[in-house]
C-alpha cells in the first residue's frame, strides 16, 4: 500500500489558494519516490548505491545488481575514451543493438577517431596515421550511406587541420568530454530498449515535465511565483524575494 | 465472535487479573478461526459478506450483539468485504449505490481528473455513513465500559480506508470538483421532452403545438474542461413517424429550449435531416451524412484545442466547429416531431467509435512535447549544455534527497560511484560535474539510526533515540507519538503471532465448537481456560518449533502475551480520553487485531505488515527535519509538488495538463 495520498485541493478560481500553499498541501508519497530514485540508480547504473537504497528504504531491487554491471562498465569504457573496448562489450551483451542502430554505431567509430586523434593532439609529434587508417577503414565506407555521417566525417577530420590552442567552437566541441557522455548516454538508452526495459529514467521525464510545466503556466499568464524554488543550492540566487512570496518563511527555508 | 471477548477484555480491564485466565483468552482467540468455522468469510465469499454489512448501513440498528446476522456470519466478514473491495477502486461505490451513479468514461480511465471525481464520490459517500453510524451510535466510546457497545462500534466505523487510517489524514472531501454528464437533466428541458427509465433515453412526446416549434433538452452537468476531451454518443432509437428533426450537439445554459440546437447562439449542432452543422445561427453548412433510426452518432471537443467534431456508427466525419471557448458548455438534443426517440451514452457503457485511441494520441503528443524540454529549463537557460545540465540537476536531486531522507550509505556508495563515474571522465578534462560528496552530518546518521529502528520494528529503540536526540519532537508531535505507540503495539502482536506456529491450528481444531454460540464474554473466557489446559500439553507434543525448546517457546509466548495485553492497558489508559476522531479509531482498528487467531491469515494483516513501518519512520523523520529548522520535503519532492500544482493549473481550463497524471505518468 503505498503511503500516502497525492491530494490537490481543487482549483476552482473562486477557492484559489497561493501556489505555495498549494504546493504544501500535496503529500507526494514516499514509495513513490523512492521508486523513482531507485528507478534512476538501476536506469543509469549505479549498482552500489542501488543495492544499499534496497537495504536502507526497505524495498525490493526490481533486478539484480550483475544486470546492471555491463551497462556501467561499458559507459566508463566510453567515459574513458576506451572505445573499442566499450563496443566489443556492447556485442557481447547483445550484437544485434549495433546492427540495428547504424547511427550509434556511427557515433561511436567518430568517437574513436576522435579519441585517435586527441591522442596526436595531446603527444608532440606523434603519428596522426593510426587515425588516418582507421577514418578510411572504418568510417570513410560508412559516410556515403547516411548525409550527416559525411558532414560529422568531415568536420572531425578537420581536427587534424587546425591547431588545438584555437578552435573554432563547432570543433572545440568535440573534444569537450560532454561529447562522450552524450554518445555513453545514447548506448545506455539503446541497451535498455534491447532489453524491453525503458529507456530513460523516470526522474529525467519528471524534471522536464516541471519545465515544460512551469514554462506552459508562464505564458499561459497562470498566477506563478516569479521563481520556482526546489530548495537546492545552486538555487539561492534571488532567495530574498522568495521568503516574501512564500507566506510561510521557516519551513521554506531549504536543506543544505 | 470470540474476538470481542479478547477486545473486551483488554478494554474493559479484565486483563489485568491473573495470568493463566488472560493466556487462556487469548490463547482460545488464537484457535478461534477453527471455532467459527467459516474461514471463508475471511477471505473470499465477499458477496456474502457485503449483504450484511449494507444491511447494517441500511437500517443503522447498531445495538445488541445478539442480532441474528451477528450470529451467522458475524462481523468478521464485514471487514472481509471492506477490504476485499479495496482492490478494486469502485468496490466501495458499487455495493453502496446503484452502479449508475459513479462511472468513469473509458477514454478518461487513470486520467487526474476522473481520480479527483472518484475520491470526492467516495469521501462523500464516507461522510454520509459516517454520519449515519455515529447518529445511531452516539453513546459508543471506548472509554465506556460496556464491551458490547464498544466492540460493535468497531464494525460499522471501518470502510474501505481502515488500516490507512493509521497512517493518513481522513481524505478532503473535495467539494468542487467538477462532474461530468451522467444523464438528461429532468428540470432542464421542453415540456415535450420526457426522459425516460434511468435518464438517458428522451422522447419527443404529443404533437408539436406550432410548426416552429421544437423541444431540446441538457445533461445534468456540463462537460467539465478538465477533461481535456469530452465525449459522448447518442443512438437515434426512433425518428418518430414524420420525420428526424433531430439536432445534436452541445449549448451553454442560455440558450432556449424550445429551439433545435445549433440555431441559437451559443449553441452547435448536427442535424439529422440535411447533414447540415449550425453554429450559433440558422444558416447551416453542409457537413456530413443525413442520419437516422439506428445510426449512433458521437460528439466531442477537445477543450485544448478548442475543436468539435463528430462521428457516425463509429467512423470520424471530421471537425465541424473550431475556437469553442466557452465555459459550462452542456450536451444537448433537440426534435421537433413525435415518436423521436434518442438514447444517450455518457460512458456508462463502451463507445462505438474509438474514442481511447484519440484521447492516448493526444496523451502521446503531449509527453513528446514534454520530452523536448530540457529538464534543468527554468534553472540555467544560458548554458549551451542542456543534457548536461540536466543530468548535474538530476544528481544534485539525488544526492539531496538521499541526504535529507538520512540514507547515509546509499548516499555515500552514490557519491562514490558518481565520483569514479567523472574520474574515468576526467583524464584530461573538467568533469564538468560538481562534486557531490555529501557532507556527513552526525543529523543524517542519527536519522538514520532512528528510521533503521523502526524499520526493523523496534519502536521503543526509535523512541528512546529520538527522546535523546530531539526532546522536543516527540512532545511537540502527539501524533507522531501515538502512531509510534501504537505501531509498538502492533509490534508485539506480531511477535506473538511469529511465535504460535500453523501447526497448532490443527491440533486444536476438534475441540472448538462447544463455545462458540455463547456470547457472555465471562463465561467464554471460562471455558476457554479449560482448553487451554489441553491445547498446552498437545501444543508441547505435536509442535516442532525450530530450535527451541517446546516448553520454552510455550513459556515465551505467554509471556509475551502478557506484555502485550499489559501495554495494550497502558496504551488504552494513555489515549482512550482523547477526543479526536482519529486516536480513536486508530486505536479501534489497532486492538482489533486482538481479534484475530492469527492476523496475519486475517484481513486485518494489512496492518500487520512491514511495510506499515515506512509510513511512520517518514513522518518522524519529516518531524525530526523541522525540528531542525530544514524543510519537511526535499528538492525531489518540492519538485513533485511544484509538477503537481502546475499540472491541475494547466489542466483547469481544458489545456495540456488535462492529459496528464502525474503520479501515474510519471512516478510509477
Amino acid at each position: 500500500m503505498s503511503s500516502s495520498t497525492v491530494s490537490v485541493s481543487a482549483a476552482t478560481p473562486t477557492t484559489r489558494h497561493s501556489f505555495q500553499r498549494r504546493v504544501d498541501e500535496i503529500k507526494p508519497s514516499k514509495t513513490d519516490i523512492n521508486f523513482v530514485i531507485m528507478d534512476y540508480l538501476i536506469n543509469e547504473g549505479y549498482p552500489s548505491a542501488a543495492k544499499k537504497f534496497a537495504m536502507e528504504a526497505n524495498i525490493q531491487p526490481p533486478i539484480e545488481e550483475e544486470s546492471i554491471l555491463p551497462r556501467v562498465e561499458i559507459r566508463n569504457a566510453i567515459y574513458a575514451g576506451d572505445i573499442e573496448k566499450a563496443i566489443h562489450k556492447i556485442n557481447d551483451l547483445n550484437p544485434q543493438i549495433l546492427d540495428l542502430d547504424p547511427t550509434l554505431h556511427f557515433a561511436l567509430l567518430r568517437l574513436q577517431l576522435i579519441e585517435l586523434i586527441r591522442k596526436c593532439m595531446t603527444t608532440p609529434d606523434a603519428d596522426i596515421t593510426p587515425a588516418l587508417t582507421f577514418a578510411t577503414s572504418q568510417l570513410a565506407p560508412r559516410a556515403p550511406t547516411n548525409p550527416e555521417f559525411l558532414e560529422d566525417l568531415e568536420r572531425t577530420m578537420a581536427l587534424l587541420i587546425f591547431p588545438p590552442e584555437n578552435l573554432a567552437p563547432p570543433l572545440a566541441a568535440l573534444l569537450d568530454p560532454a561529447l562522450r557522455q552524450t554518445v555513453a548516454t545514447r548506448v545506455n538508452e539503446a541497451i535498455l530498449g534491447s532489453q524491453g526495459a525503458r529507456r530513460e529514467a523516470r526522474i529525467r521525464n519528471l524534471v522536464r515535465l516541471r519545465a515544460w510545466a512551469e514554462r506552459k503556466a508562464r505564458d499561459a499568464g497562470k498566477d506563478i511565483p516569479d521563481k520556482l524554488d526546489l530548495g537546492l543550492n545552486a538555487d539561492k540566487e534571488g532567495d530574498d524575494e522568495d521568503d516574501a512570496m512564500n507566506g510561510n518563511g521557516e519551513t521554506d527555508a531549504m536543506v543544505s | 465472535m470470540f474476538r470481542r471477548s479478547s477486545y473486551a477484555s483488554v478494554v474493559s480491564g479484565q486483563a489485568s487479573s491473573t495470568n493463566p485466565q488472560r493466556s487462556g483468552a487469548f490463547s482460545h482467540l488464537v484457535n478461534s478461526n477453527a471455532t467459527s468455522g467459516q474461514a471463508a468469510p475471511h477471505h473470499g465469499s465477499s458477496g456474502h459478506a457485503r449483504n450484511h454489512s449494507r444491511s447494517l448501513e441500511a437500517d443503522g440498528h447498531h445495538n445488541g450483539m445478539s442480532m441474528p446476522w451477528g450470529r451467522s456470519a458475524g462481523p468478521l466478514p464485514t471487514y472481509a468485504s471492506q477490504f476485499g473491495s479495496m482492490g478494486n477502486g469502485f468496490g466501495v461505490v458499487g455495493h453502496e449505490e446503484q452502479a449508475s451513479s459513479f462511472f468513469v468514461p473509458s477514454y478518461l480511465k487513470g486520467s487526474r481528473h476522473a481520480e479527483r471525481l472518484e475520491e470526492a464520490h467516495k469521501a462523500k459517500l464516507a461522510a454520509q455513513r459516517e454520519h449515519r453510524s455515529n447518529h445511531s451510535s452516539a453513546t459508543a466510546s471506548l472509554s465506556t465500559s460496556s464491551s458490547s457497545v464498544n466492540l460493535h462500534k468497531m464494525v460499522p466505523s471501518h470502510r474501505g480506508m481502515t488500516h490507512d487510517i493509521i497512517e493518513r489524514a481522513p481524505p478532503l472531501v473535495e467539494e468542487n470538483v467538477a462532474s461530468w454528464p451522467t444523464r438528461w437533466s429532468e428540470a432542464d428541458k421542453f415540456a415535450q421532452i420526457e426522459v425516460q427509465g434511468d435518464g438517458l433515453e428522451v422522447r419527443f412526446q404529443g404533437p408539436a403545438k406550432t410548426h416552429e416549434e421544437s423541444a431540446s433538452i441538457r445533461t445534468d452537468h456540463p462537460m467539465p474542461r478538465q477533461c481535456g476531451i469530452y465525449y459522448f454518443e447518442v443512438t437515434v432509437v426512433s425518428k418518430g413517424k414524420e420525420g428526424r428533426m433531430i439536432g445534436i450537439g452541445f449549448g451553454s445554459s442560455k440558450v432556449v429550449l424550445n429551439r433545435i440546437p445549433g440555431w441559437e447562439p451559443e449553441s452547435w449542432a448536427y442535424h439529422g435531416d440535411d447533414g447540415m452543422i449550425f453554429s450559433n445561427t440558422t444558416s447551416g453548412k453542409q457537413f456530413g451524412p443525413k442520419f437516422t433510426t439506428t445510426d449512433v452518432i458521437g460528439c466531442g471537443i477537445n477543450f485544448r484545442t478548442g475543436c468539435a467534431f463528430f462521428t457516425k456508427n463509429g467512423n470520424e466525419i471530421g471537425v465541424a466547429f473550431r475556437d469553442i471557448k466557452h465555459e459550462k458548455l452542456y450536451p444537448m438534443v433537440g426534435m421537433r416531431k413525435p415518436g423521436e426517440t434518442l438514447r444517450a451514452n455518457f460512458g456508462q457503457t463502451p463507445f462505438v467509435f474509438d474514442i481511447d485511441s484519440i484521447v492516448k494520441k493526444e496523451k502521446e503528443k503531449i509527453q513528446g512535447e514534454i520530452n523536448l524540454m530540457n529538464g534543468s529549463g527554468s534553472h540555467s537557460s544560458k548554458s549551451n549544455r542542456p543534457q548536461m545540465d540536466e543530468t548535474a540537476l538530476i544528481h544534485e536531486l539525488t544526492v539531496q534527497y538521499l541526504a535529507h531522507d538520512g540514507y547515509v550509505e546509499t548516499a555515500r556508495a552514490f557519491a562514490e560511484e558518481v565520483r569514479e563515474e567523472s574520474r574515468s571522465l576526467a583524464n584530461n578534462a573538467d568533469p564538468g560535474l560538481k562534486h557531490l560528496d555529501p557532507a556527513e552530518d552526525m543529523d543524517a546518521i542519527n536519522r538514520q539510526q532512528i528510521r533503521a529502528a523502526i524499520l526493523d520494528g523496534d519502536i521503543d529503540k526509535a523512541l528512546k533515540h529520538t527522546a535523546a536526540y530531539r526532546p522536543t519532537v516527540l512532545r511537540d508531535n502527539e501524533n507522531i507519538y501515538f502512531k509510534l505507540r501504537c505501531r509498538k503495539f502492533i509490534e508485539m502482536v506480531r511477535k506473538c503471532t511469529e511465535l504460535t506456529v500453523p501447526s497448532k491450528r490443527s491440533t486444536t481444531n476438534g475441540q472448538q465448537h462447544n463455545g462458540s454460540d455463547d456470547y457472555d464474554v465471562f463465561d467464554h473466557q471460562m471455558e476457554l481456560d479449560d482448553q487451554f489446559a489441553t491445547t498446552d500439553g498437545q501444543w508441547g507434543a505435536n509442535e516442532s518449533m525450530d530450535t527451541e525448546e517446546p516448553a520454552d517457546s510455550s513459556a515465551r509466548y505467554q509471556a509475551m502475551l502478557q506484555e502485550t495485553l499489559t501495554y495494550g492497558q497502558e496504551l488504552k489508559a494513555e489515549f482512550s480520553n482523547d477526543p479526536r476522531r482519529e486516536v480513536k479509531k486508530a486505536l479501534t482498528d489497532t486492538f482489533a487485531l486482538m481479534a484475530y487467531p492469527d492476523a496475519r491469515e486475517s484481513s486485518l494483516a494489512p496492518l500487520l505488515d512491514v511495510s506499515g513501518r515506512v509510513p511512520v519512520a517518514e513522518e518522524l523523520n519529516s518531524a525530526i527535519l523541522v525540528s531542525l529548522g530544514k524543510s519537511s520535503s526535499a528538492a525531489l519532492e518540492r519538485l513533485c509538488q511544484q509538477a503537481e500544482v502546475l499540472v491541475a493549473d494547466l489542466a483547469e481550463d481544458g489545456g495540456a495538463g488535462a492529459f496528464i497524471n502525474v503520479r501515474s505518468d510519471f512516478l510509477r
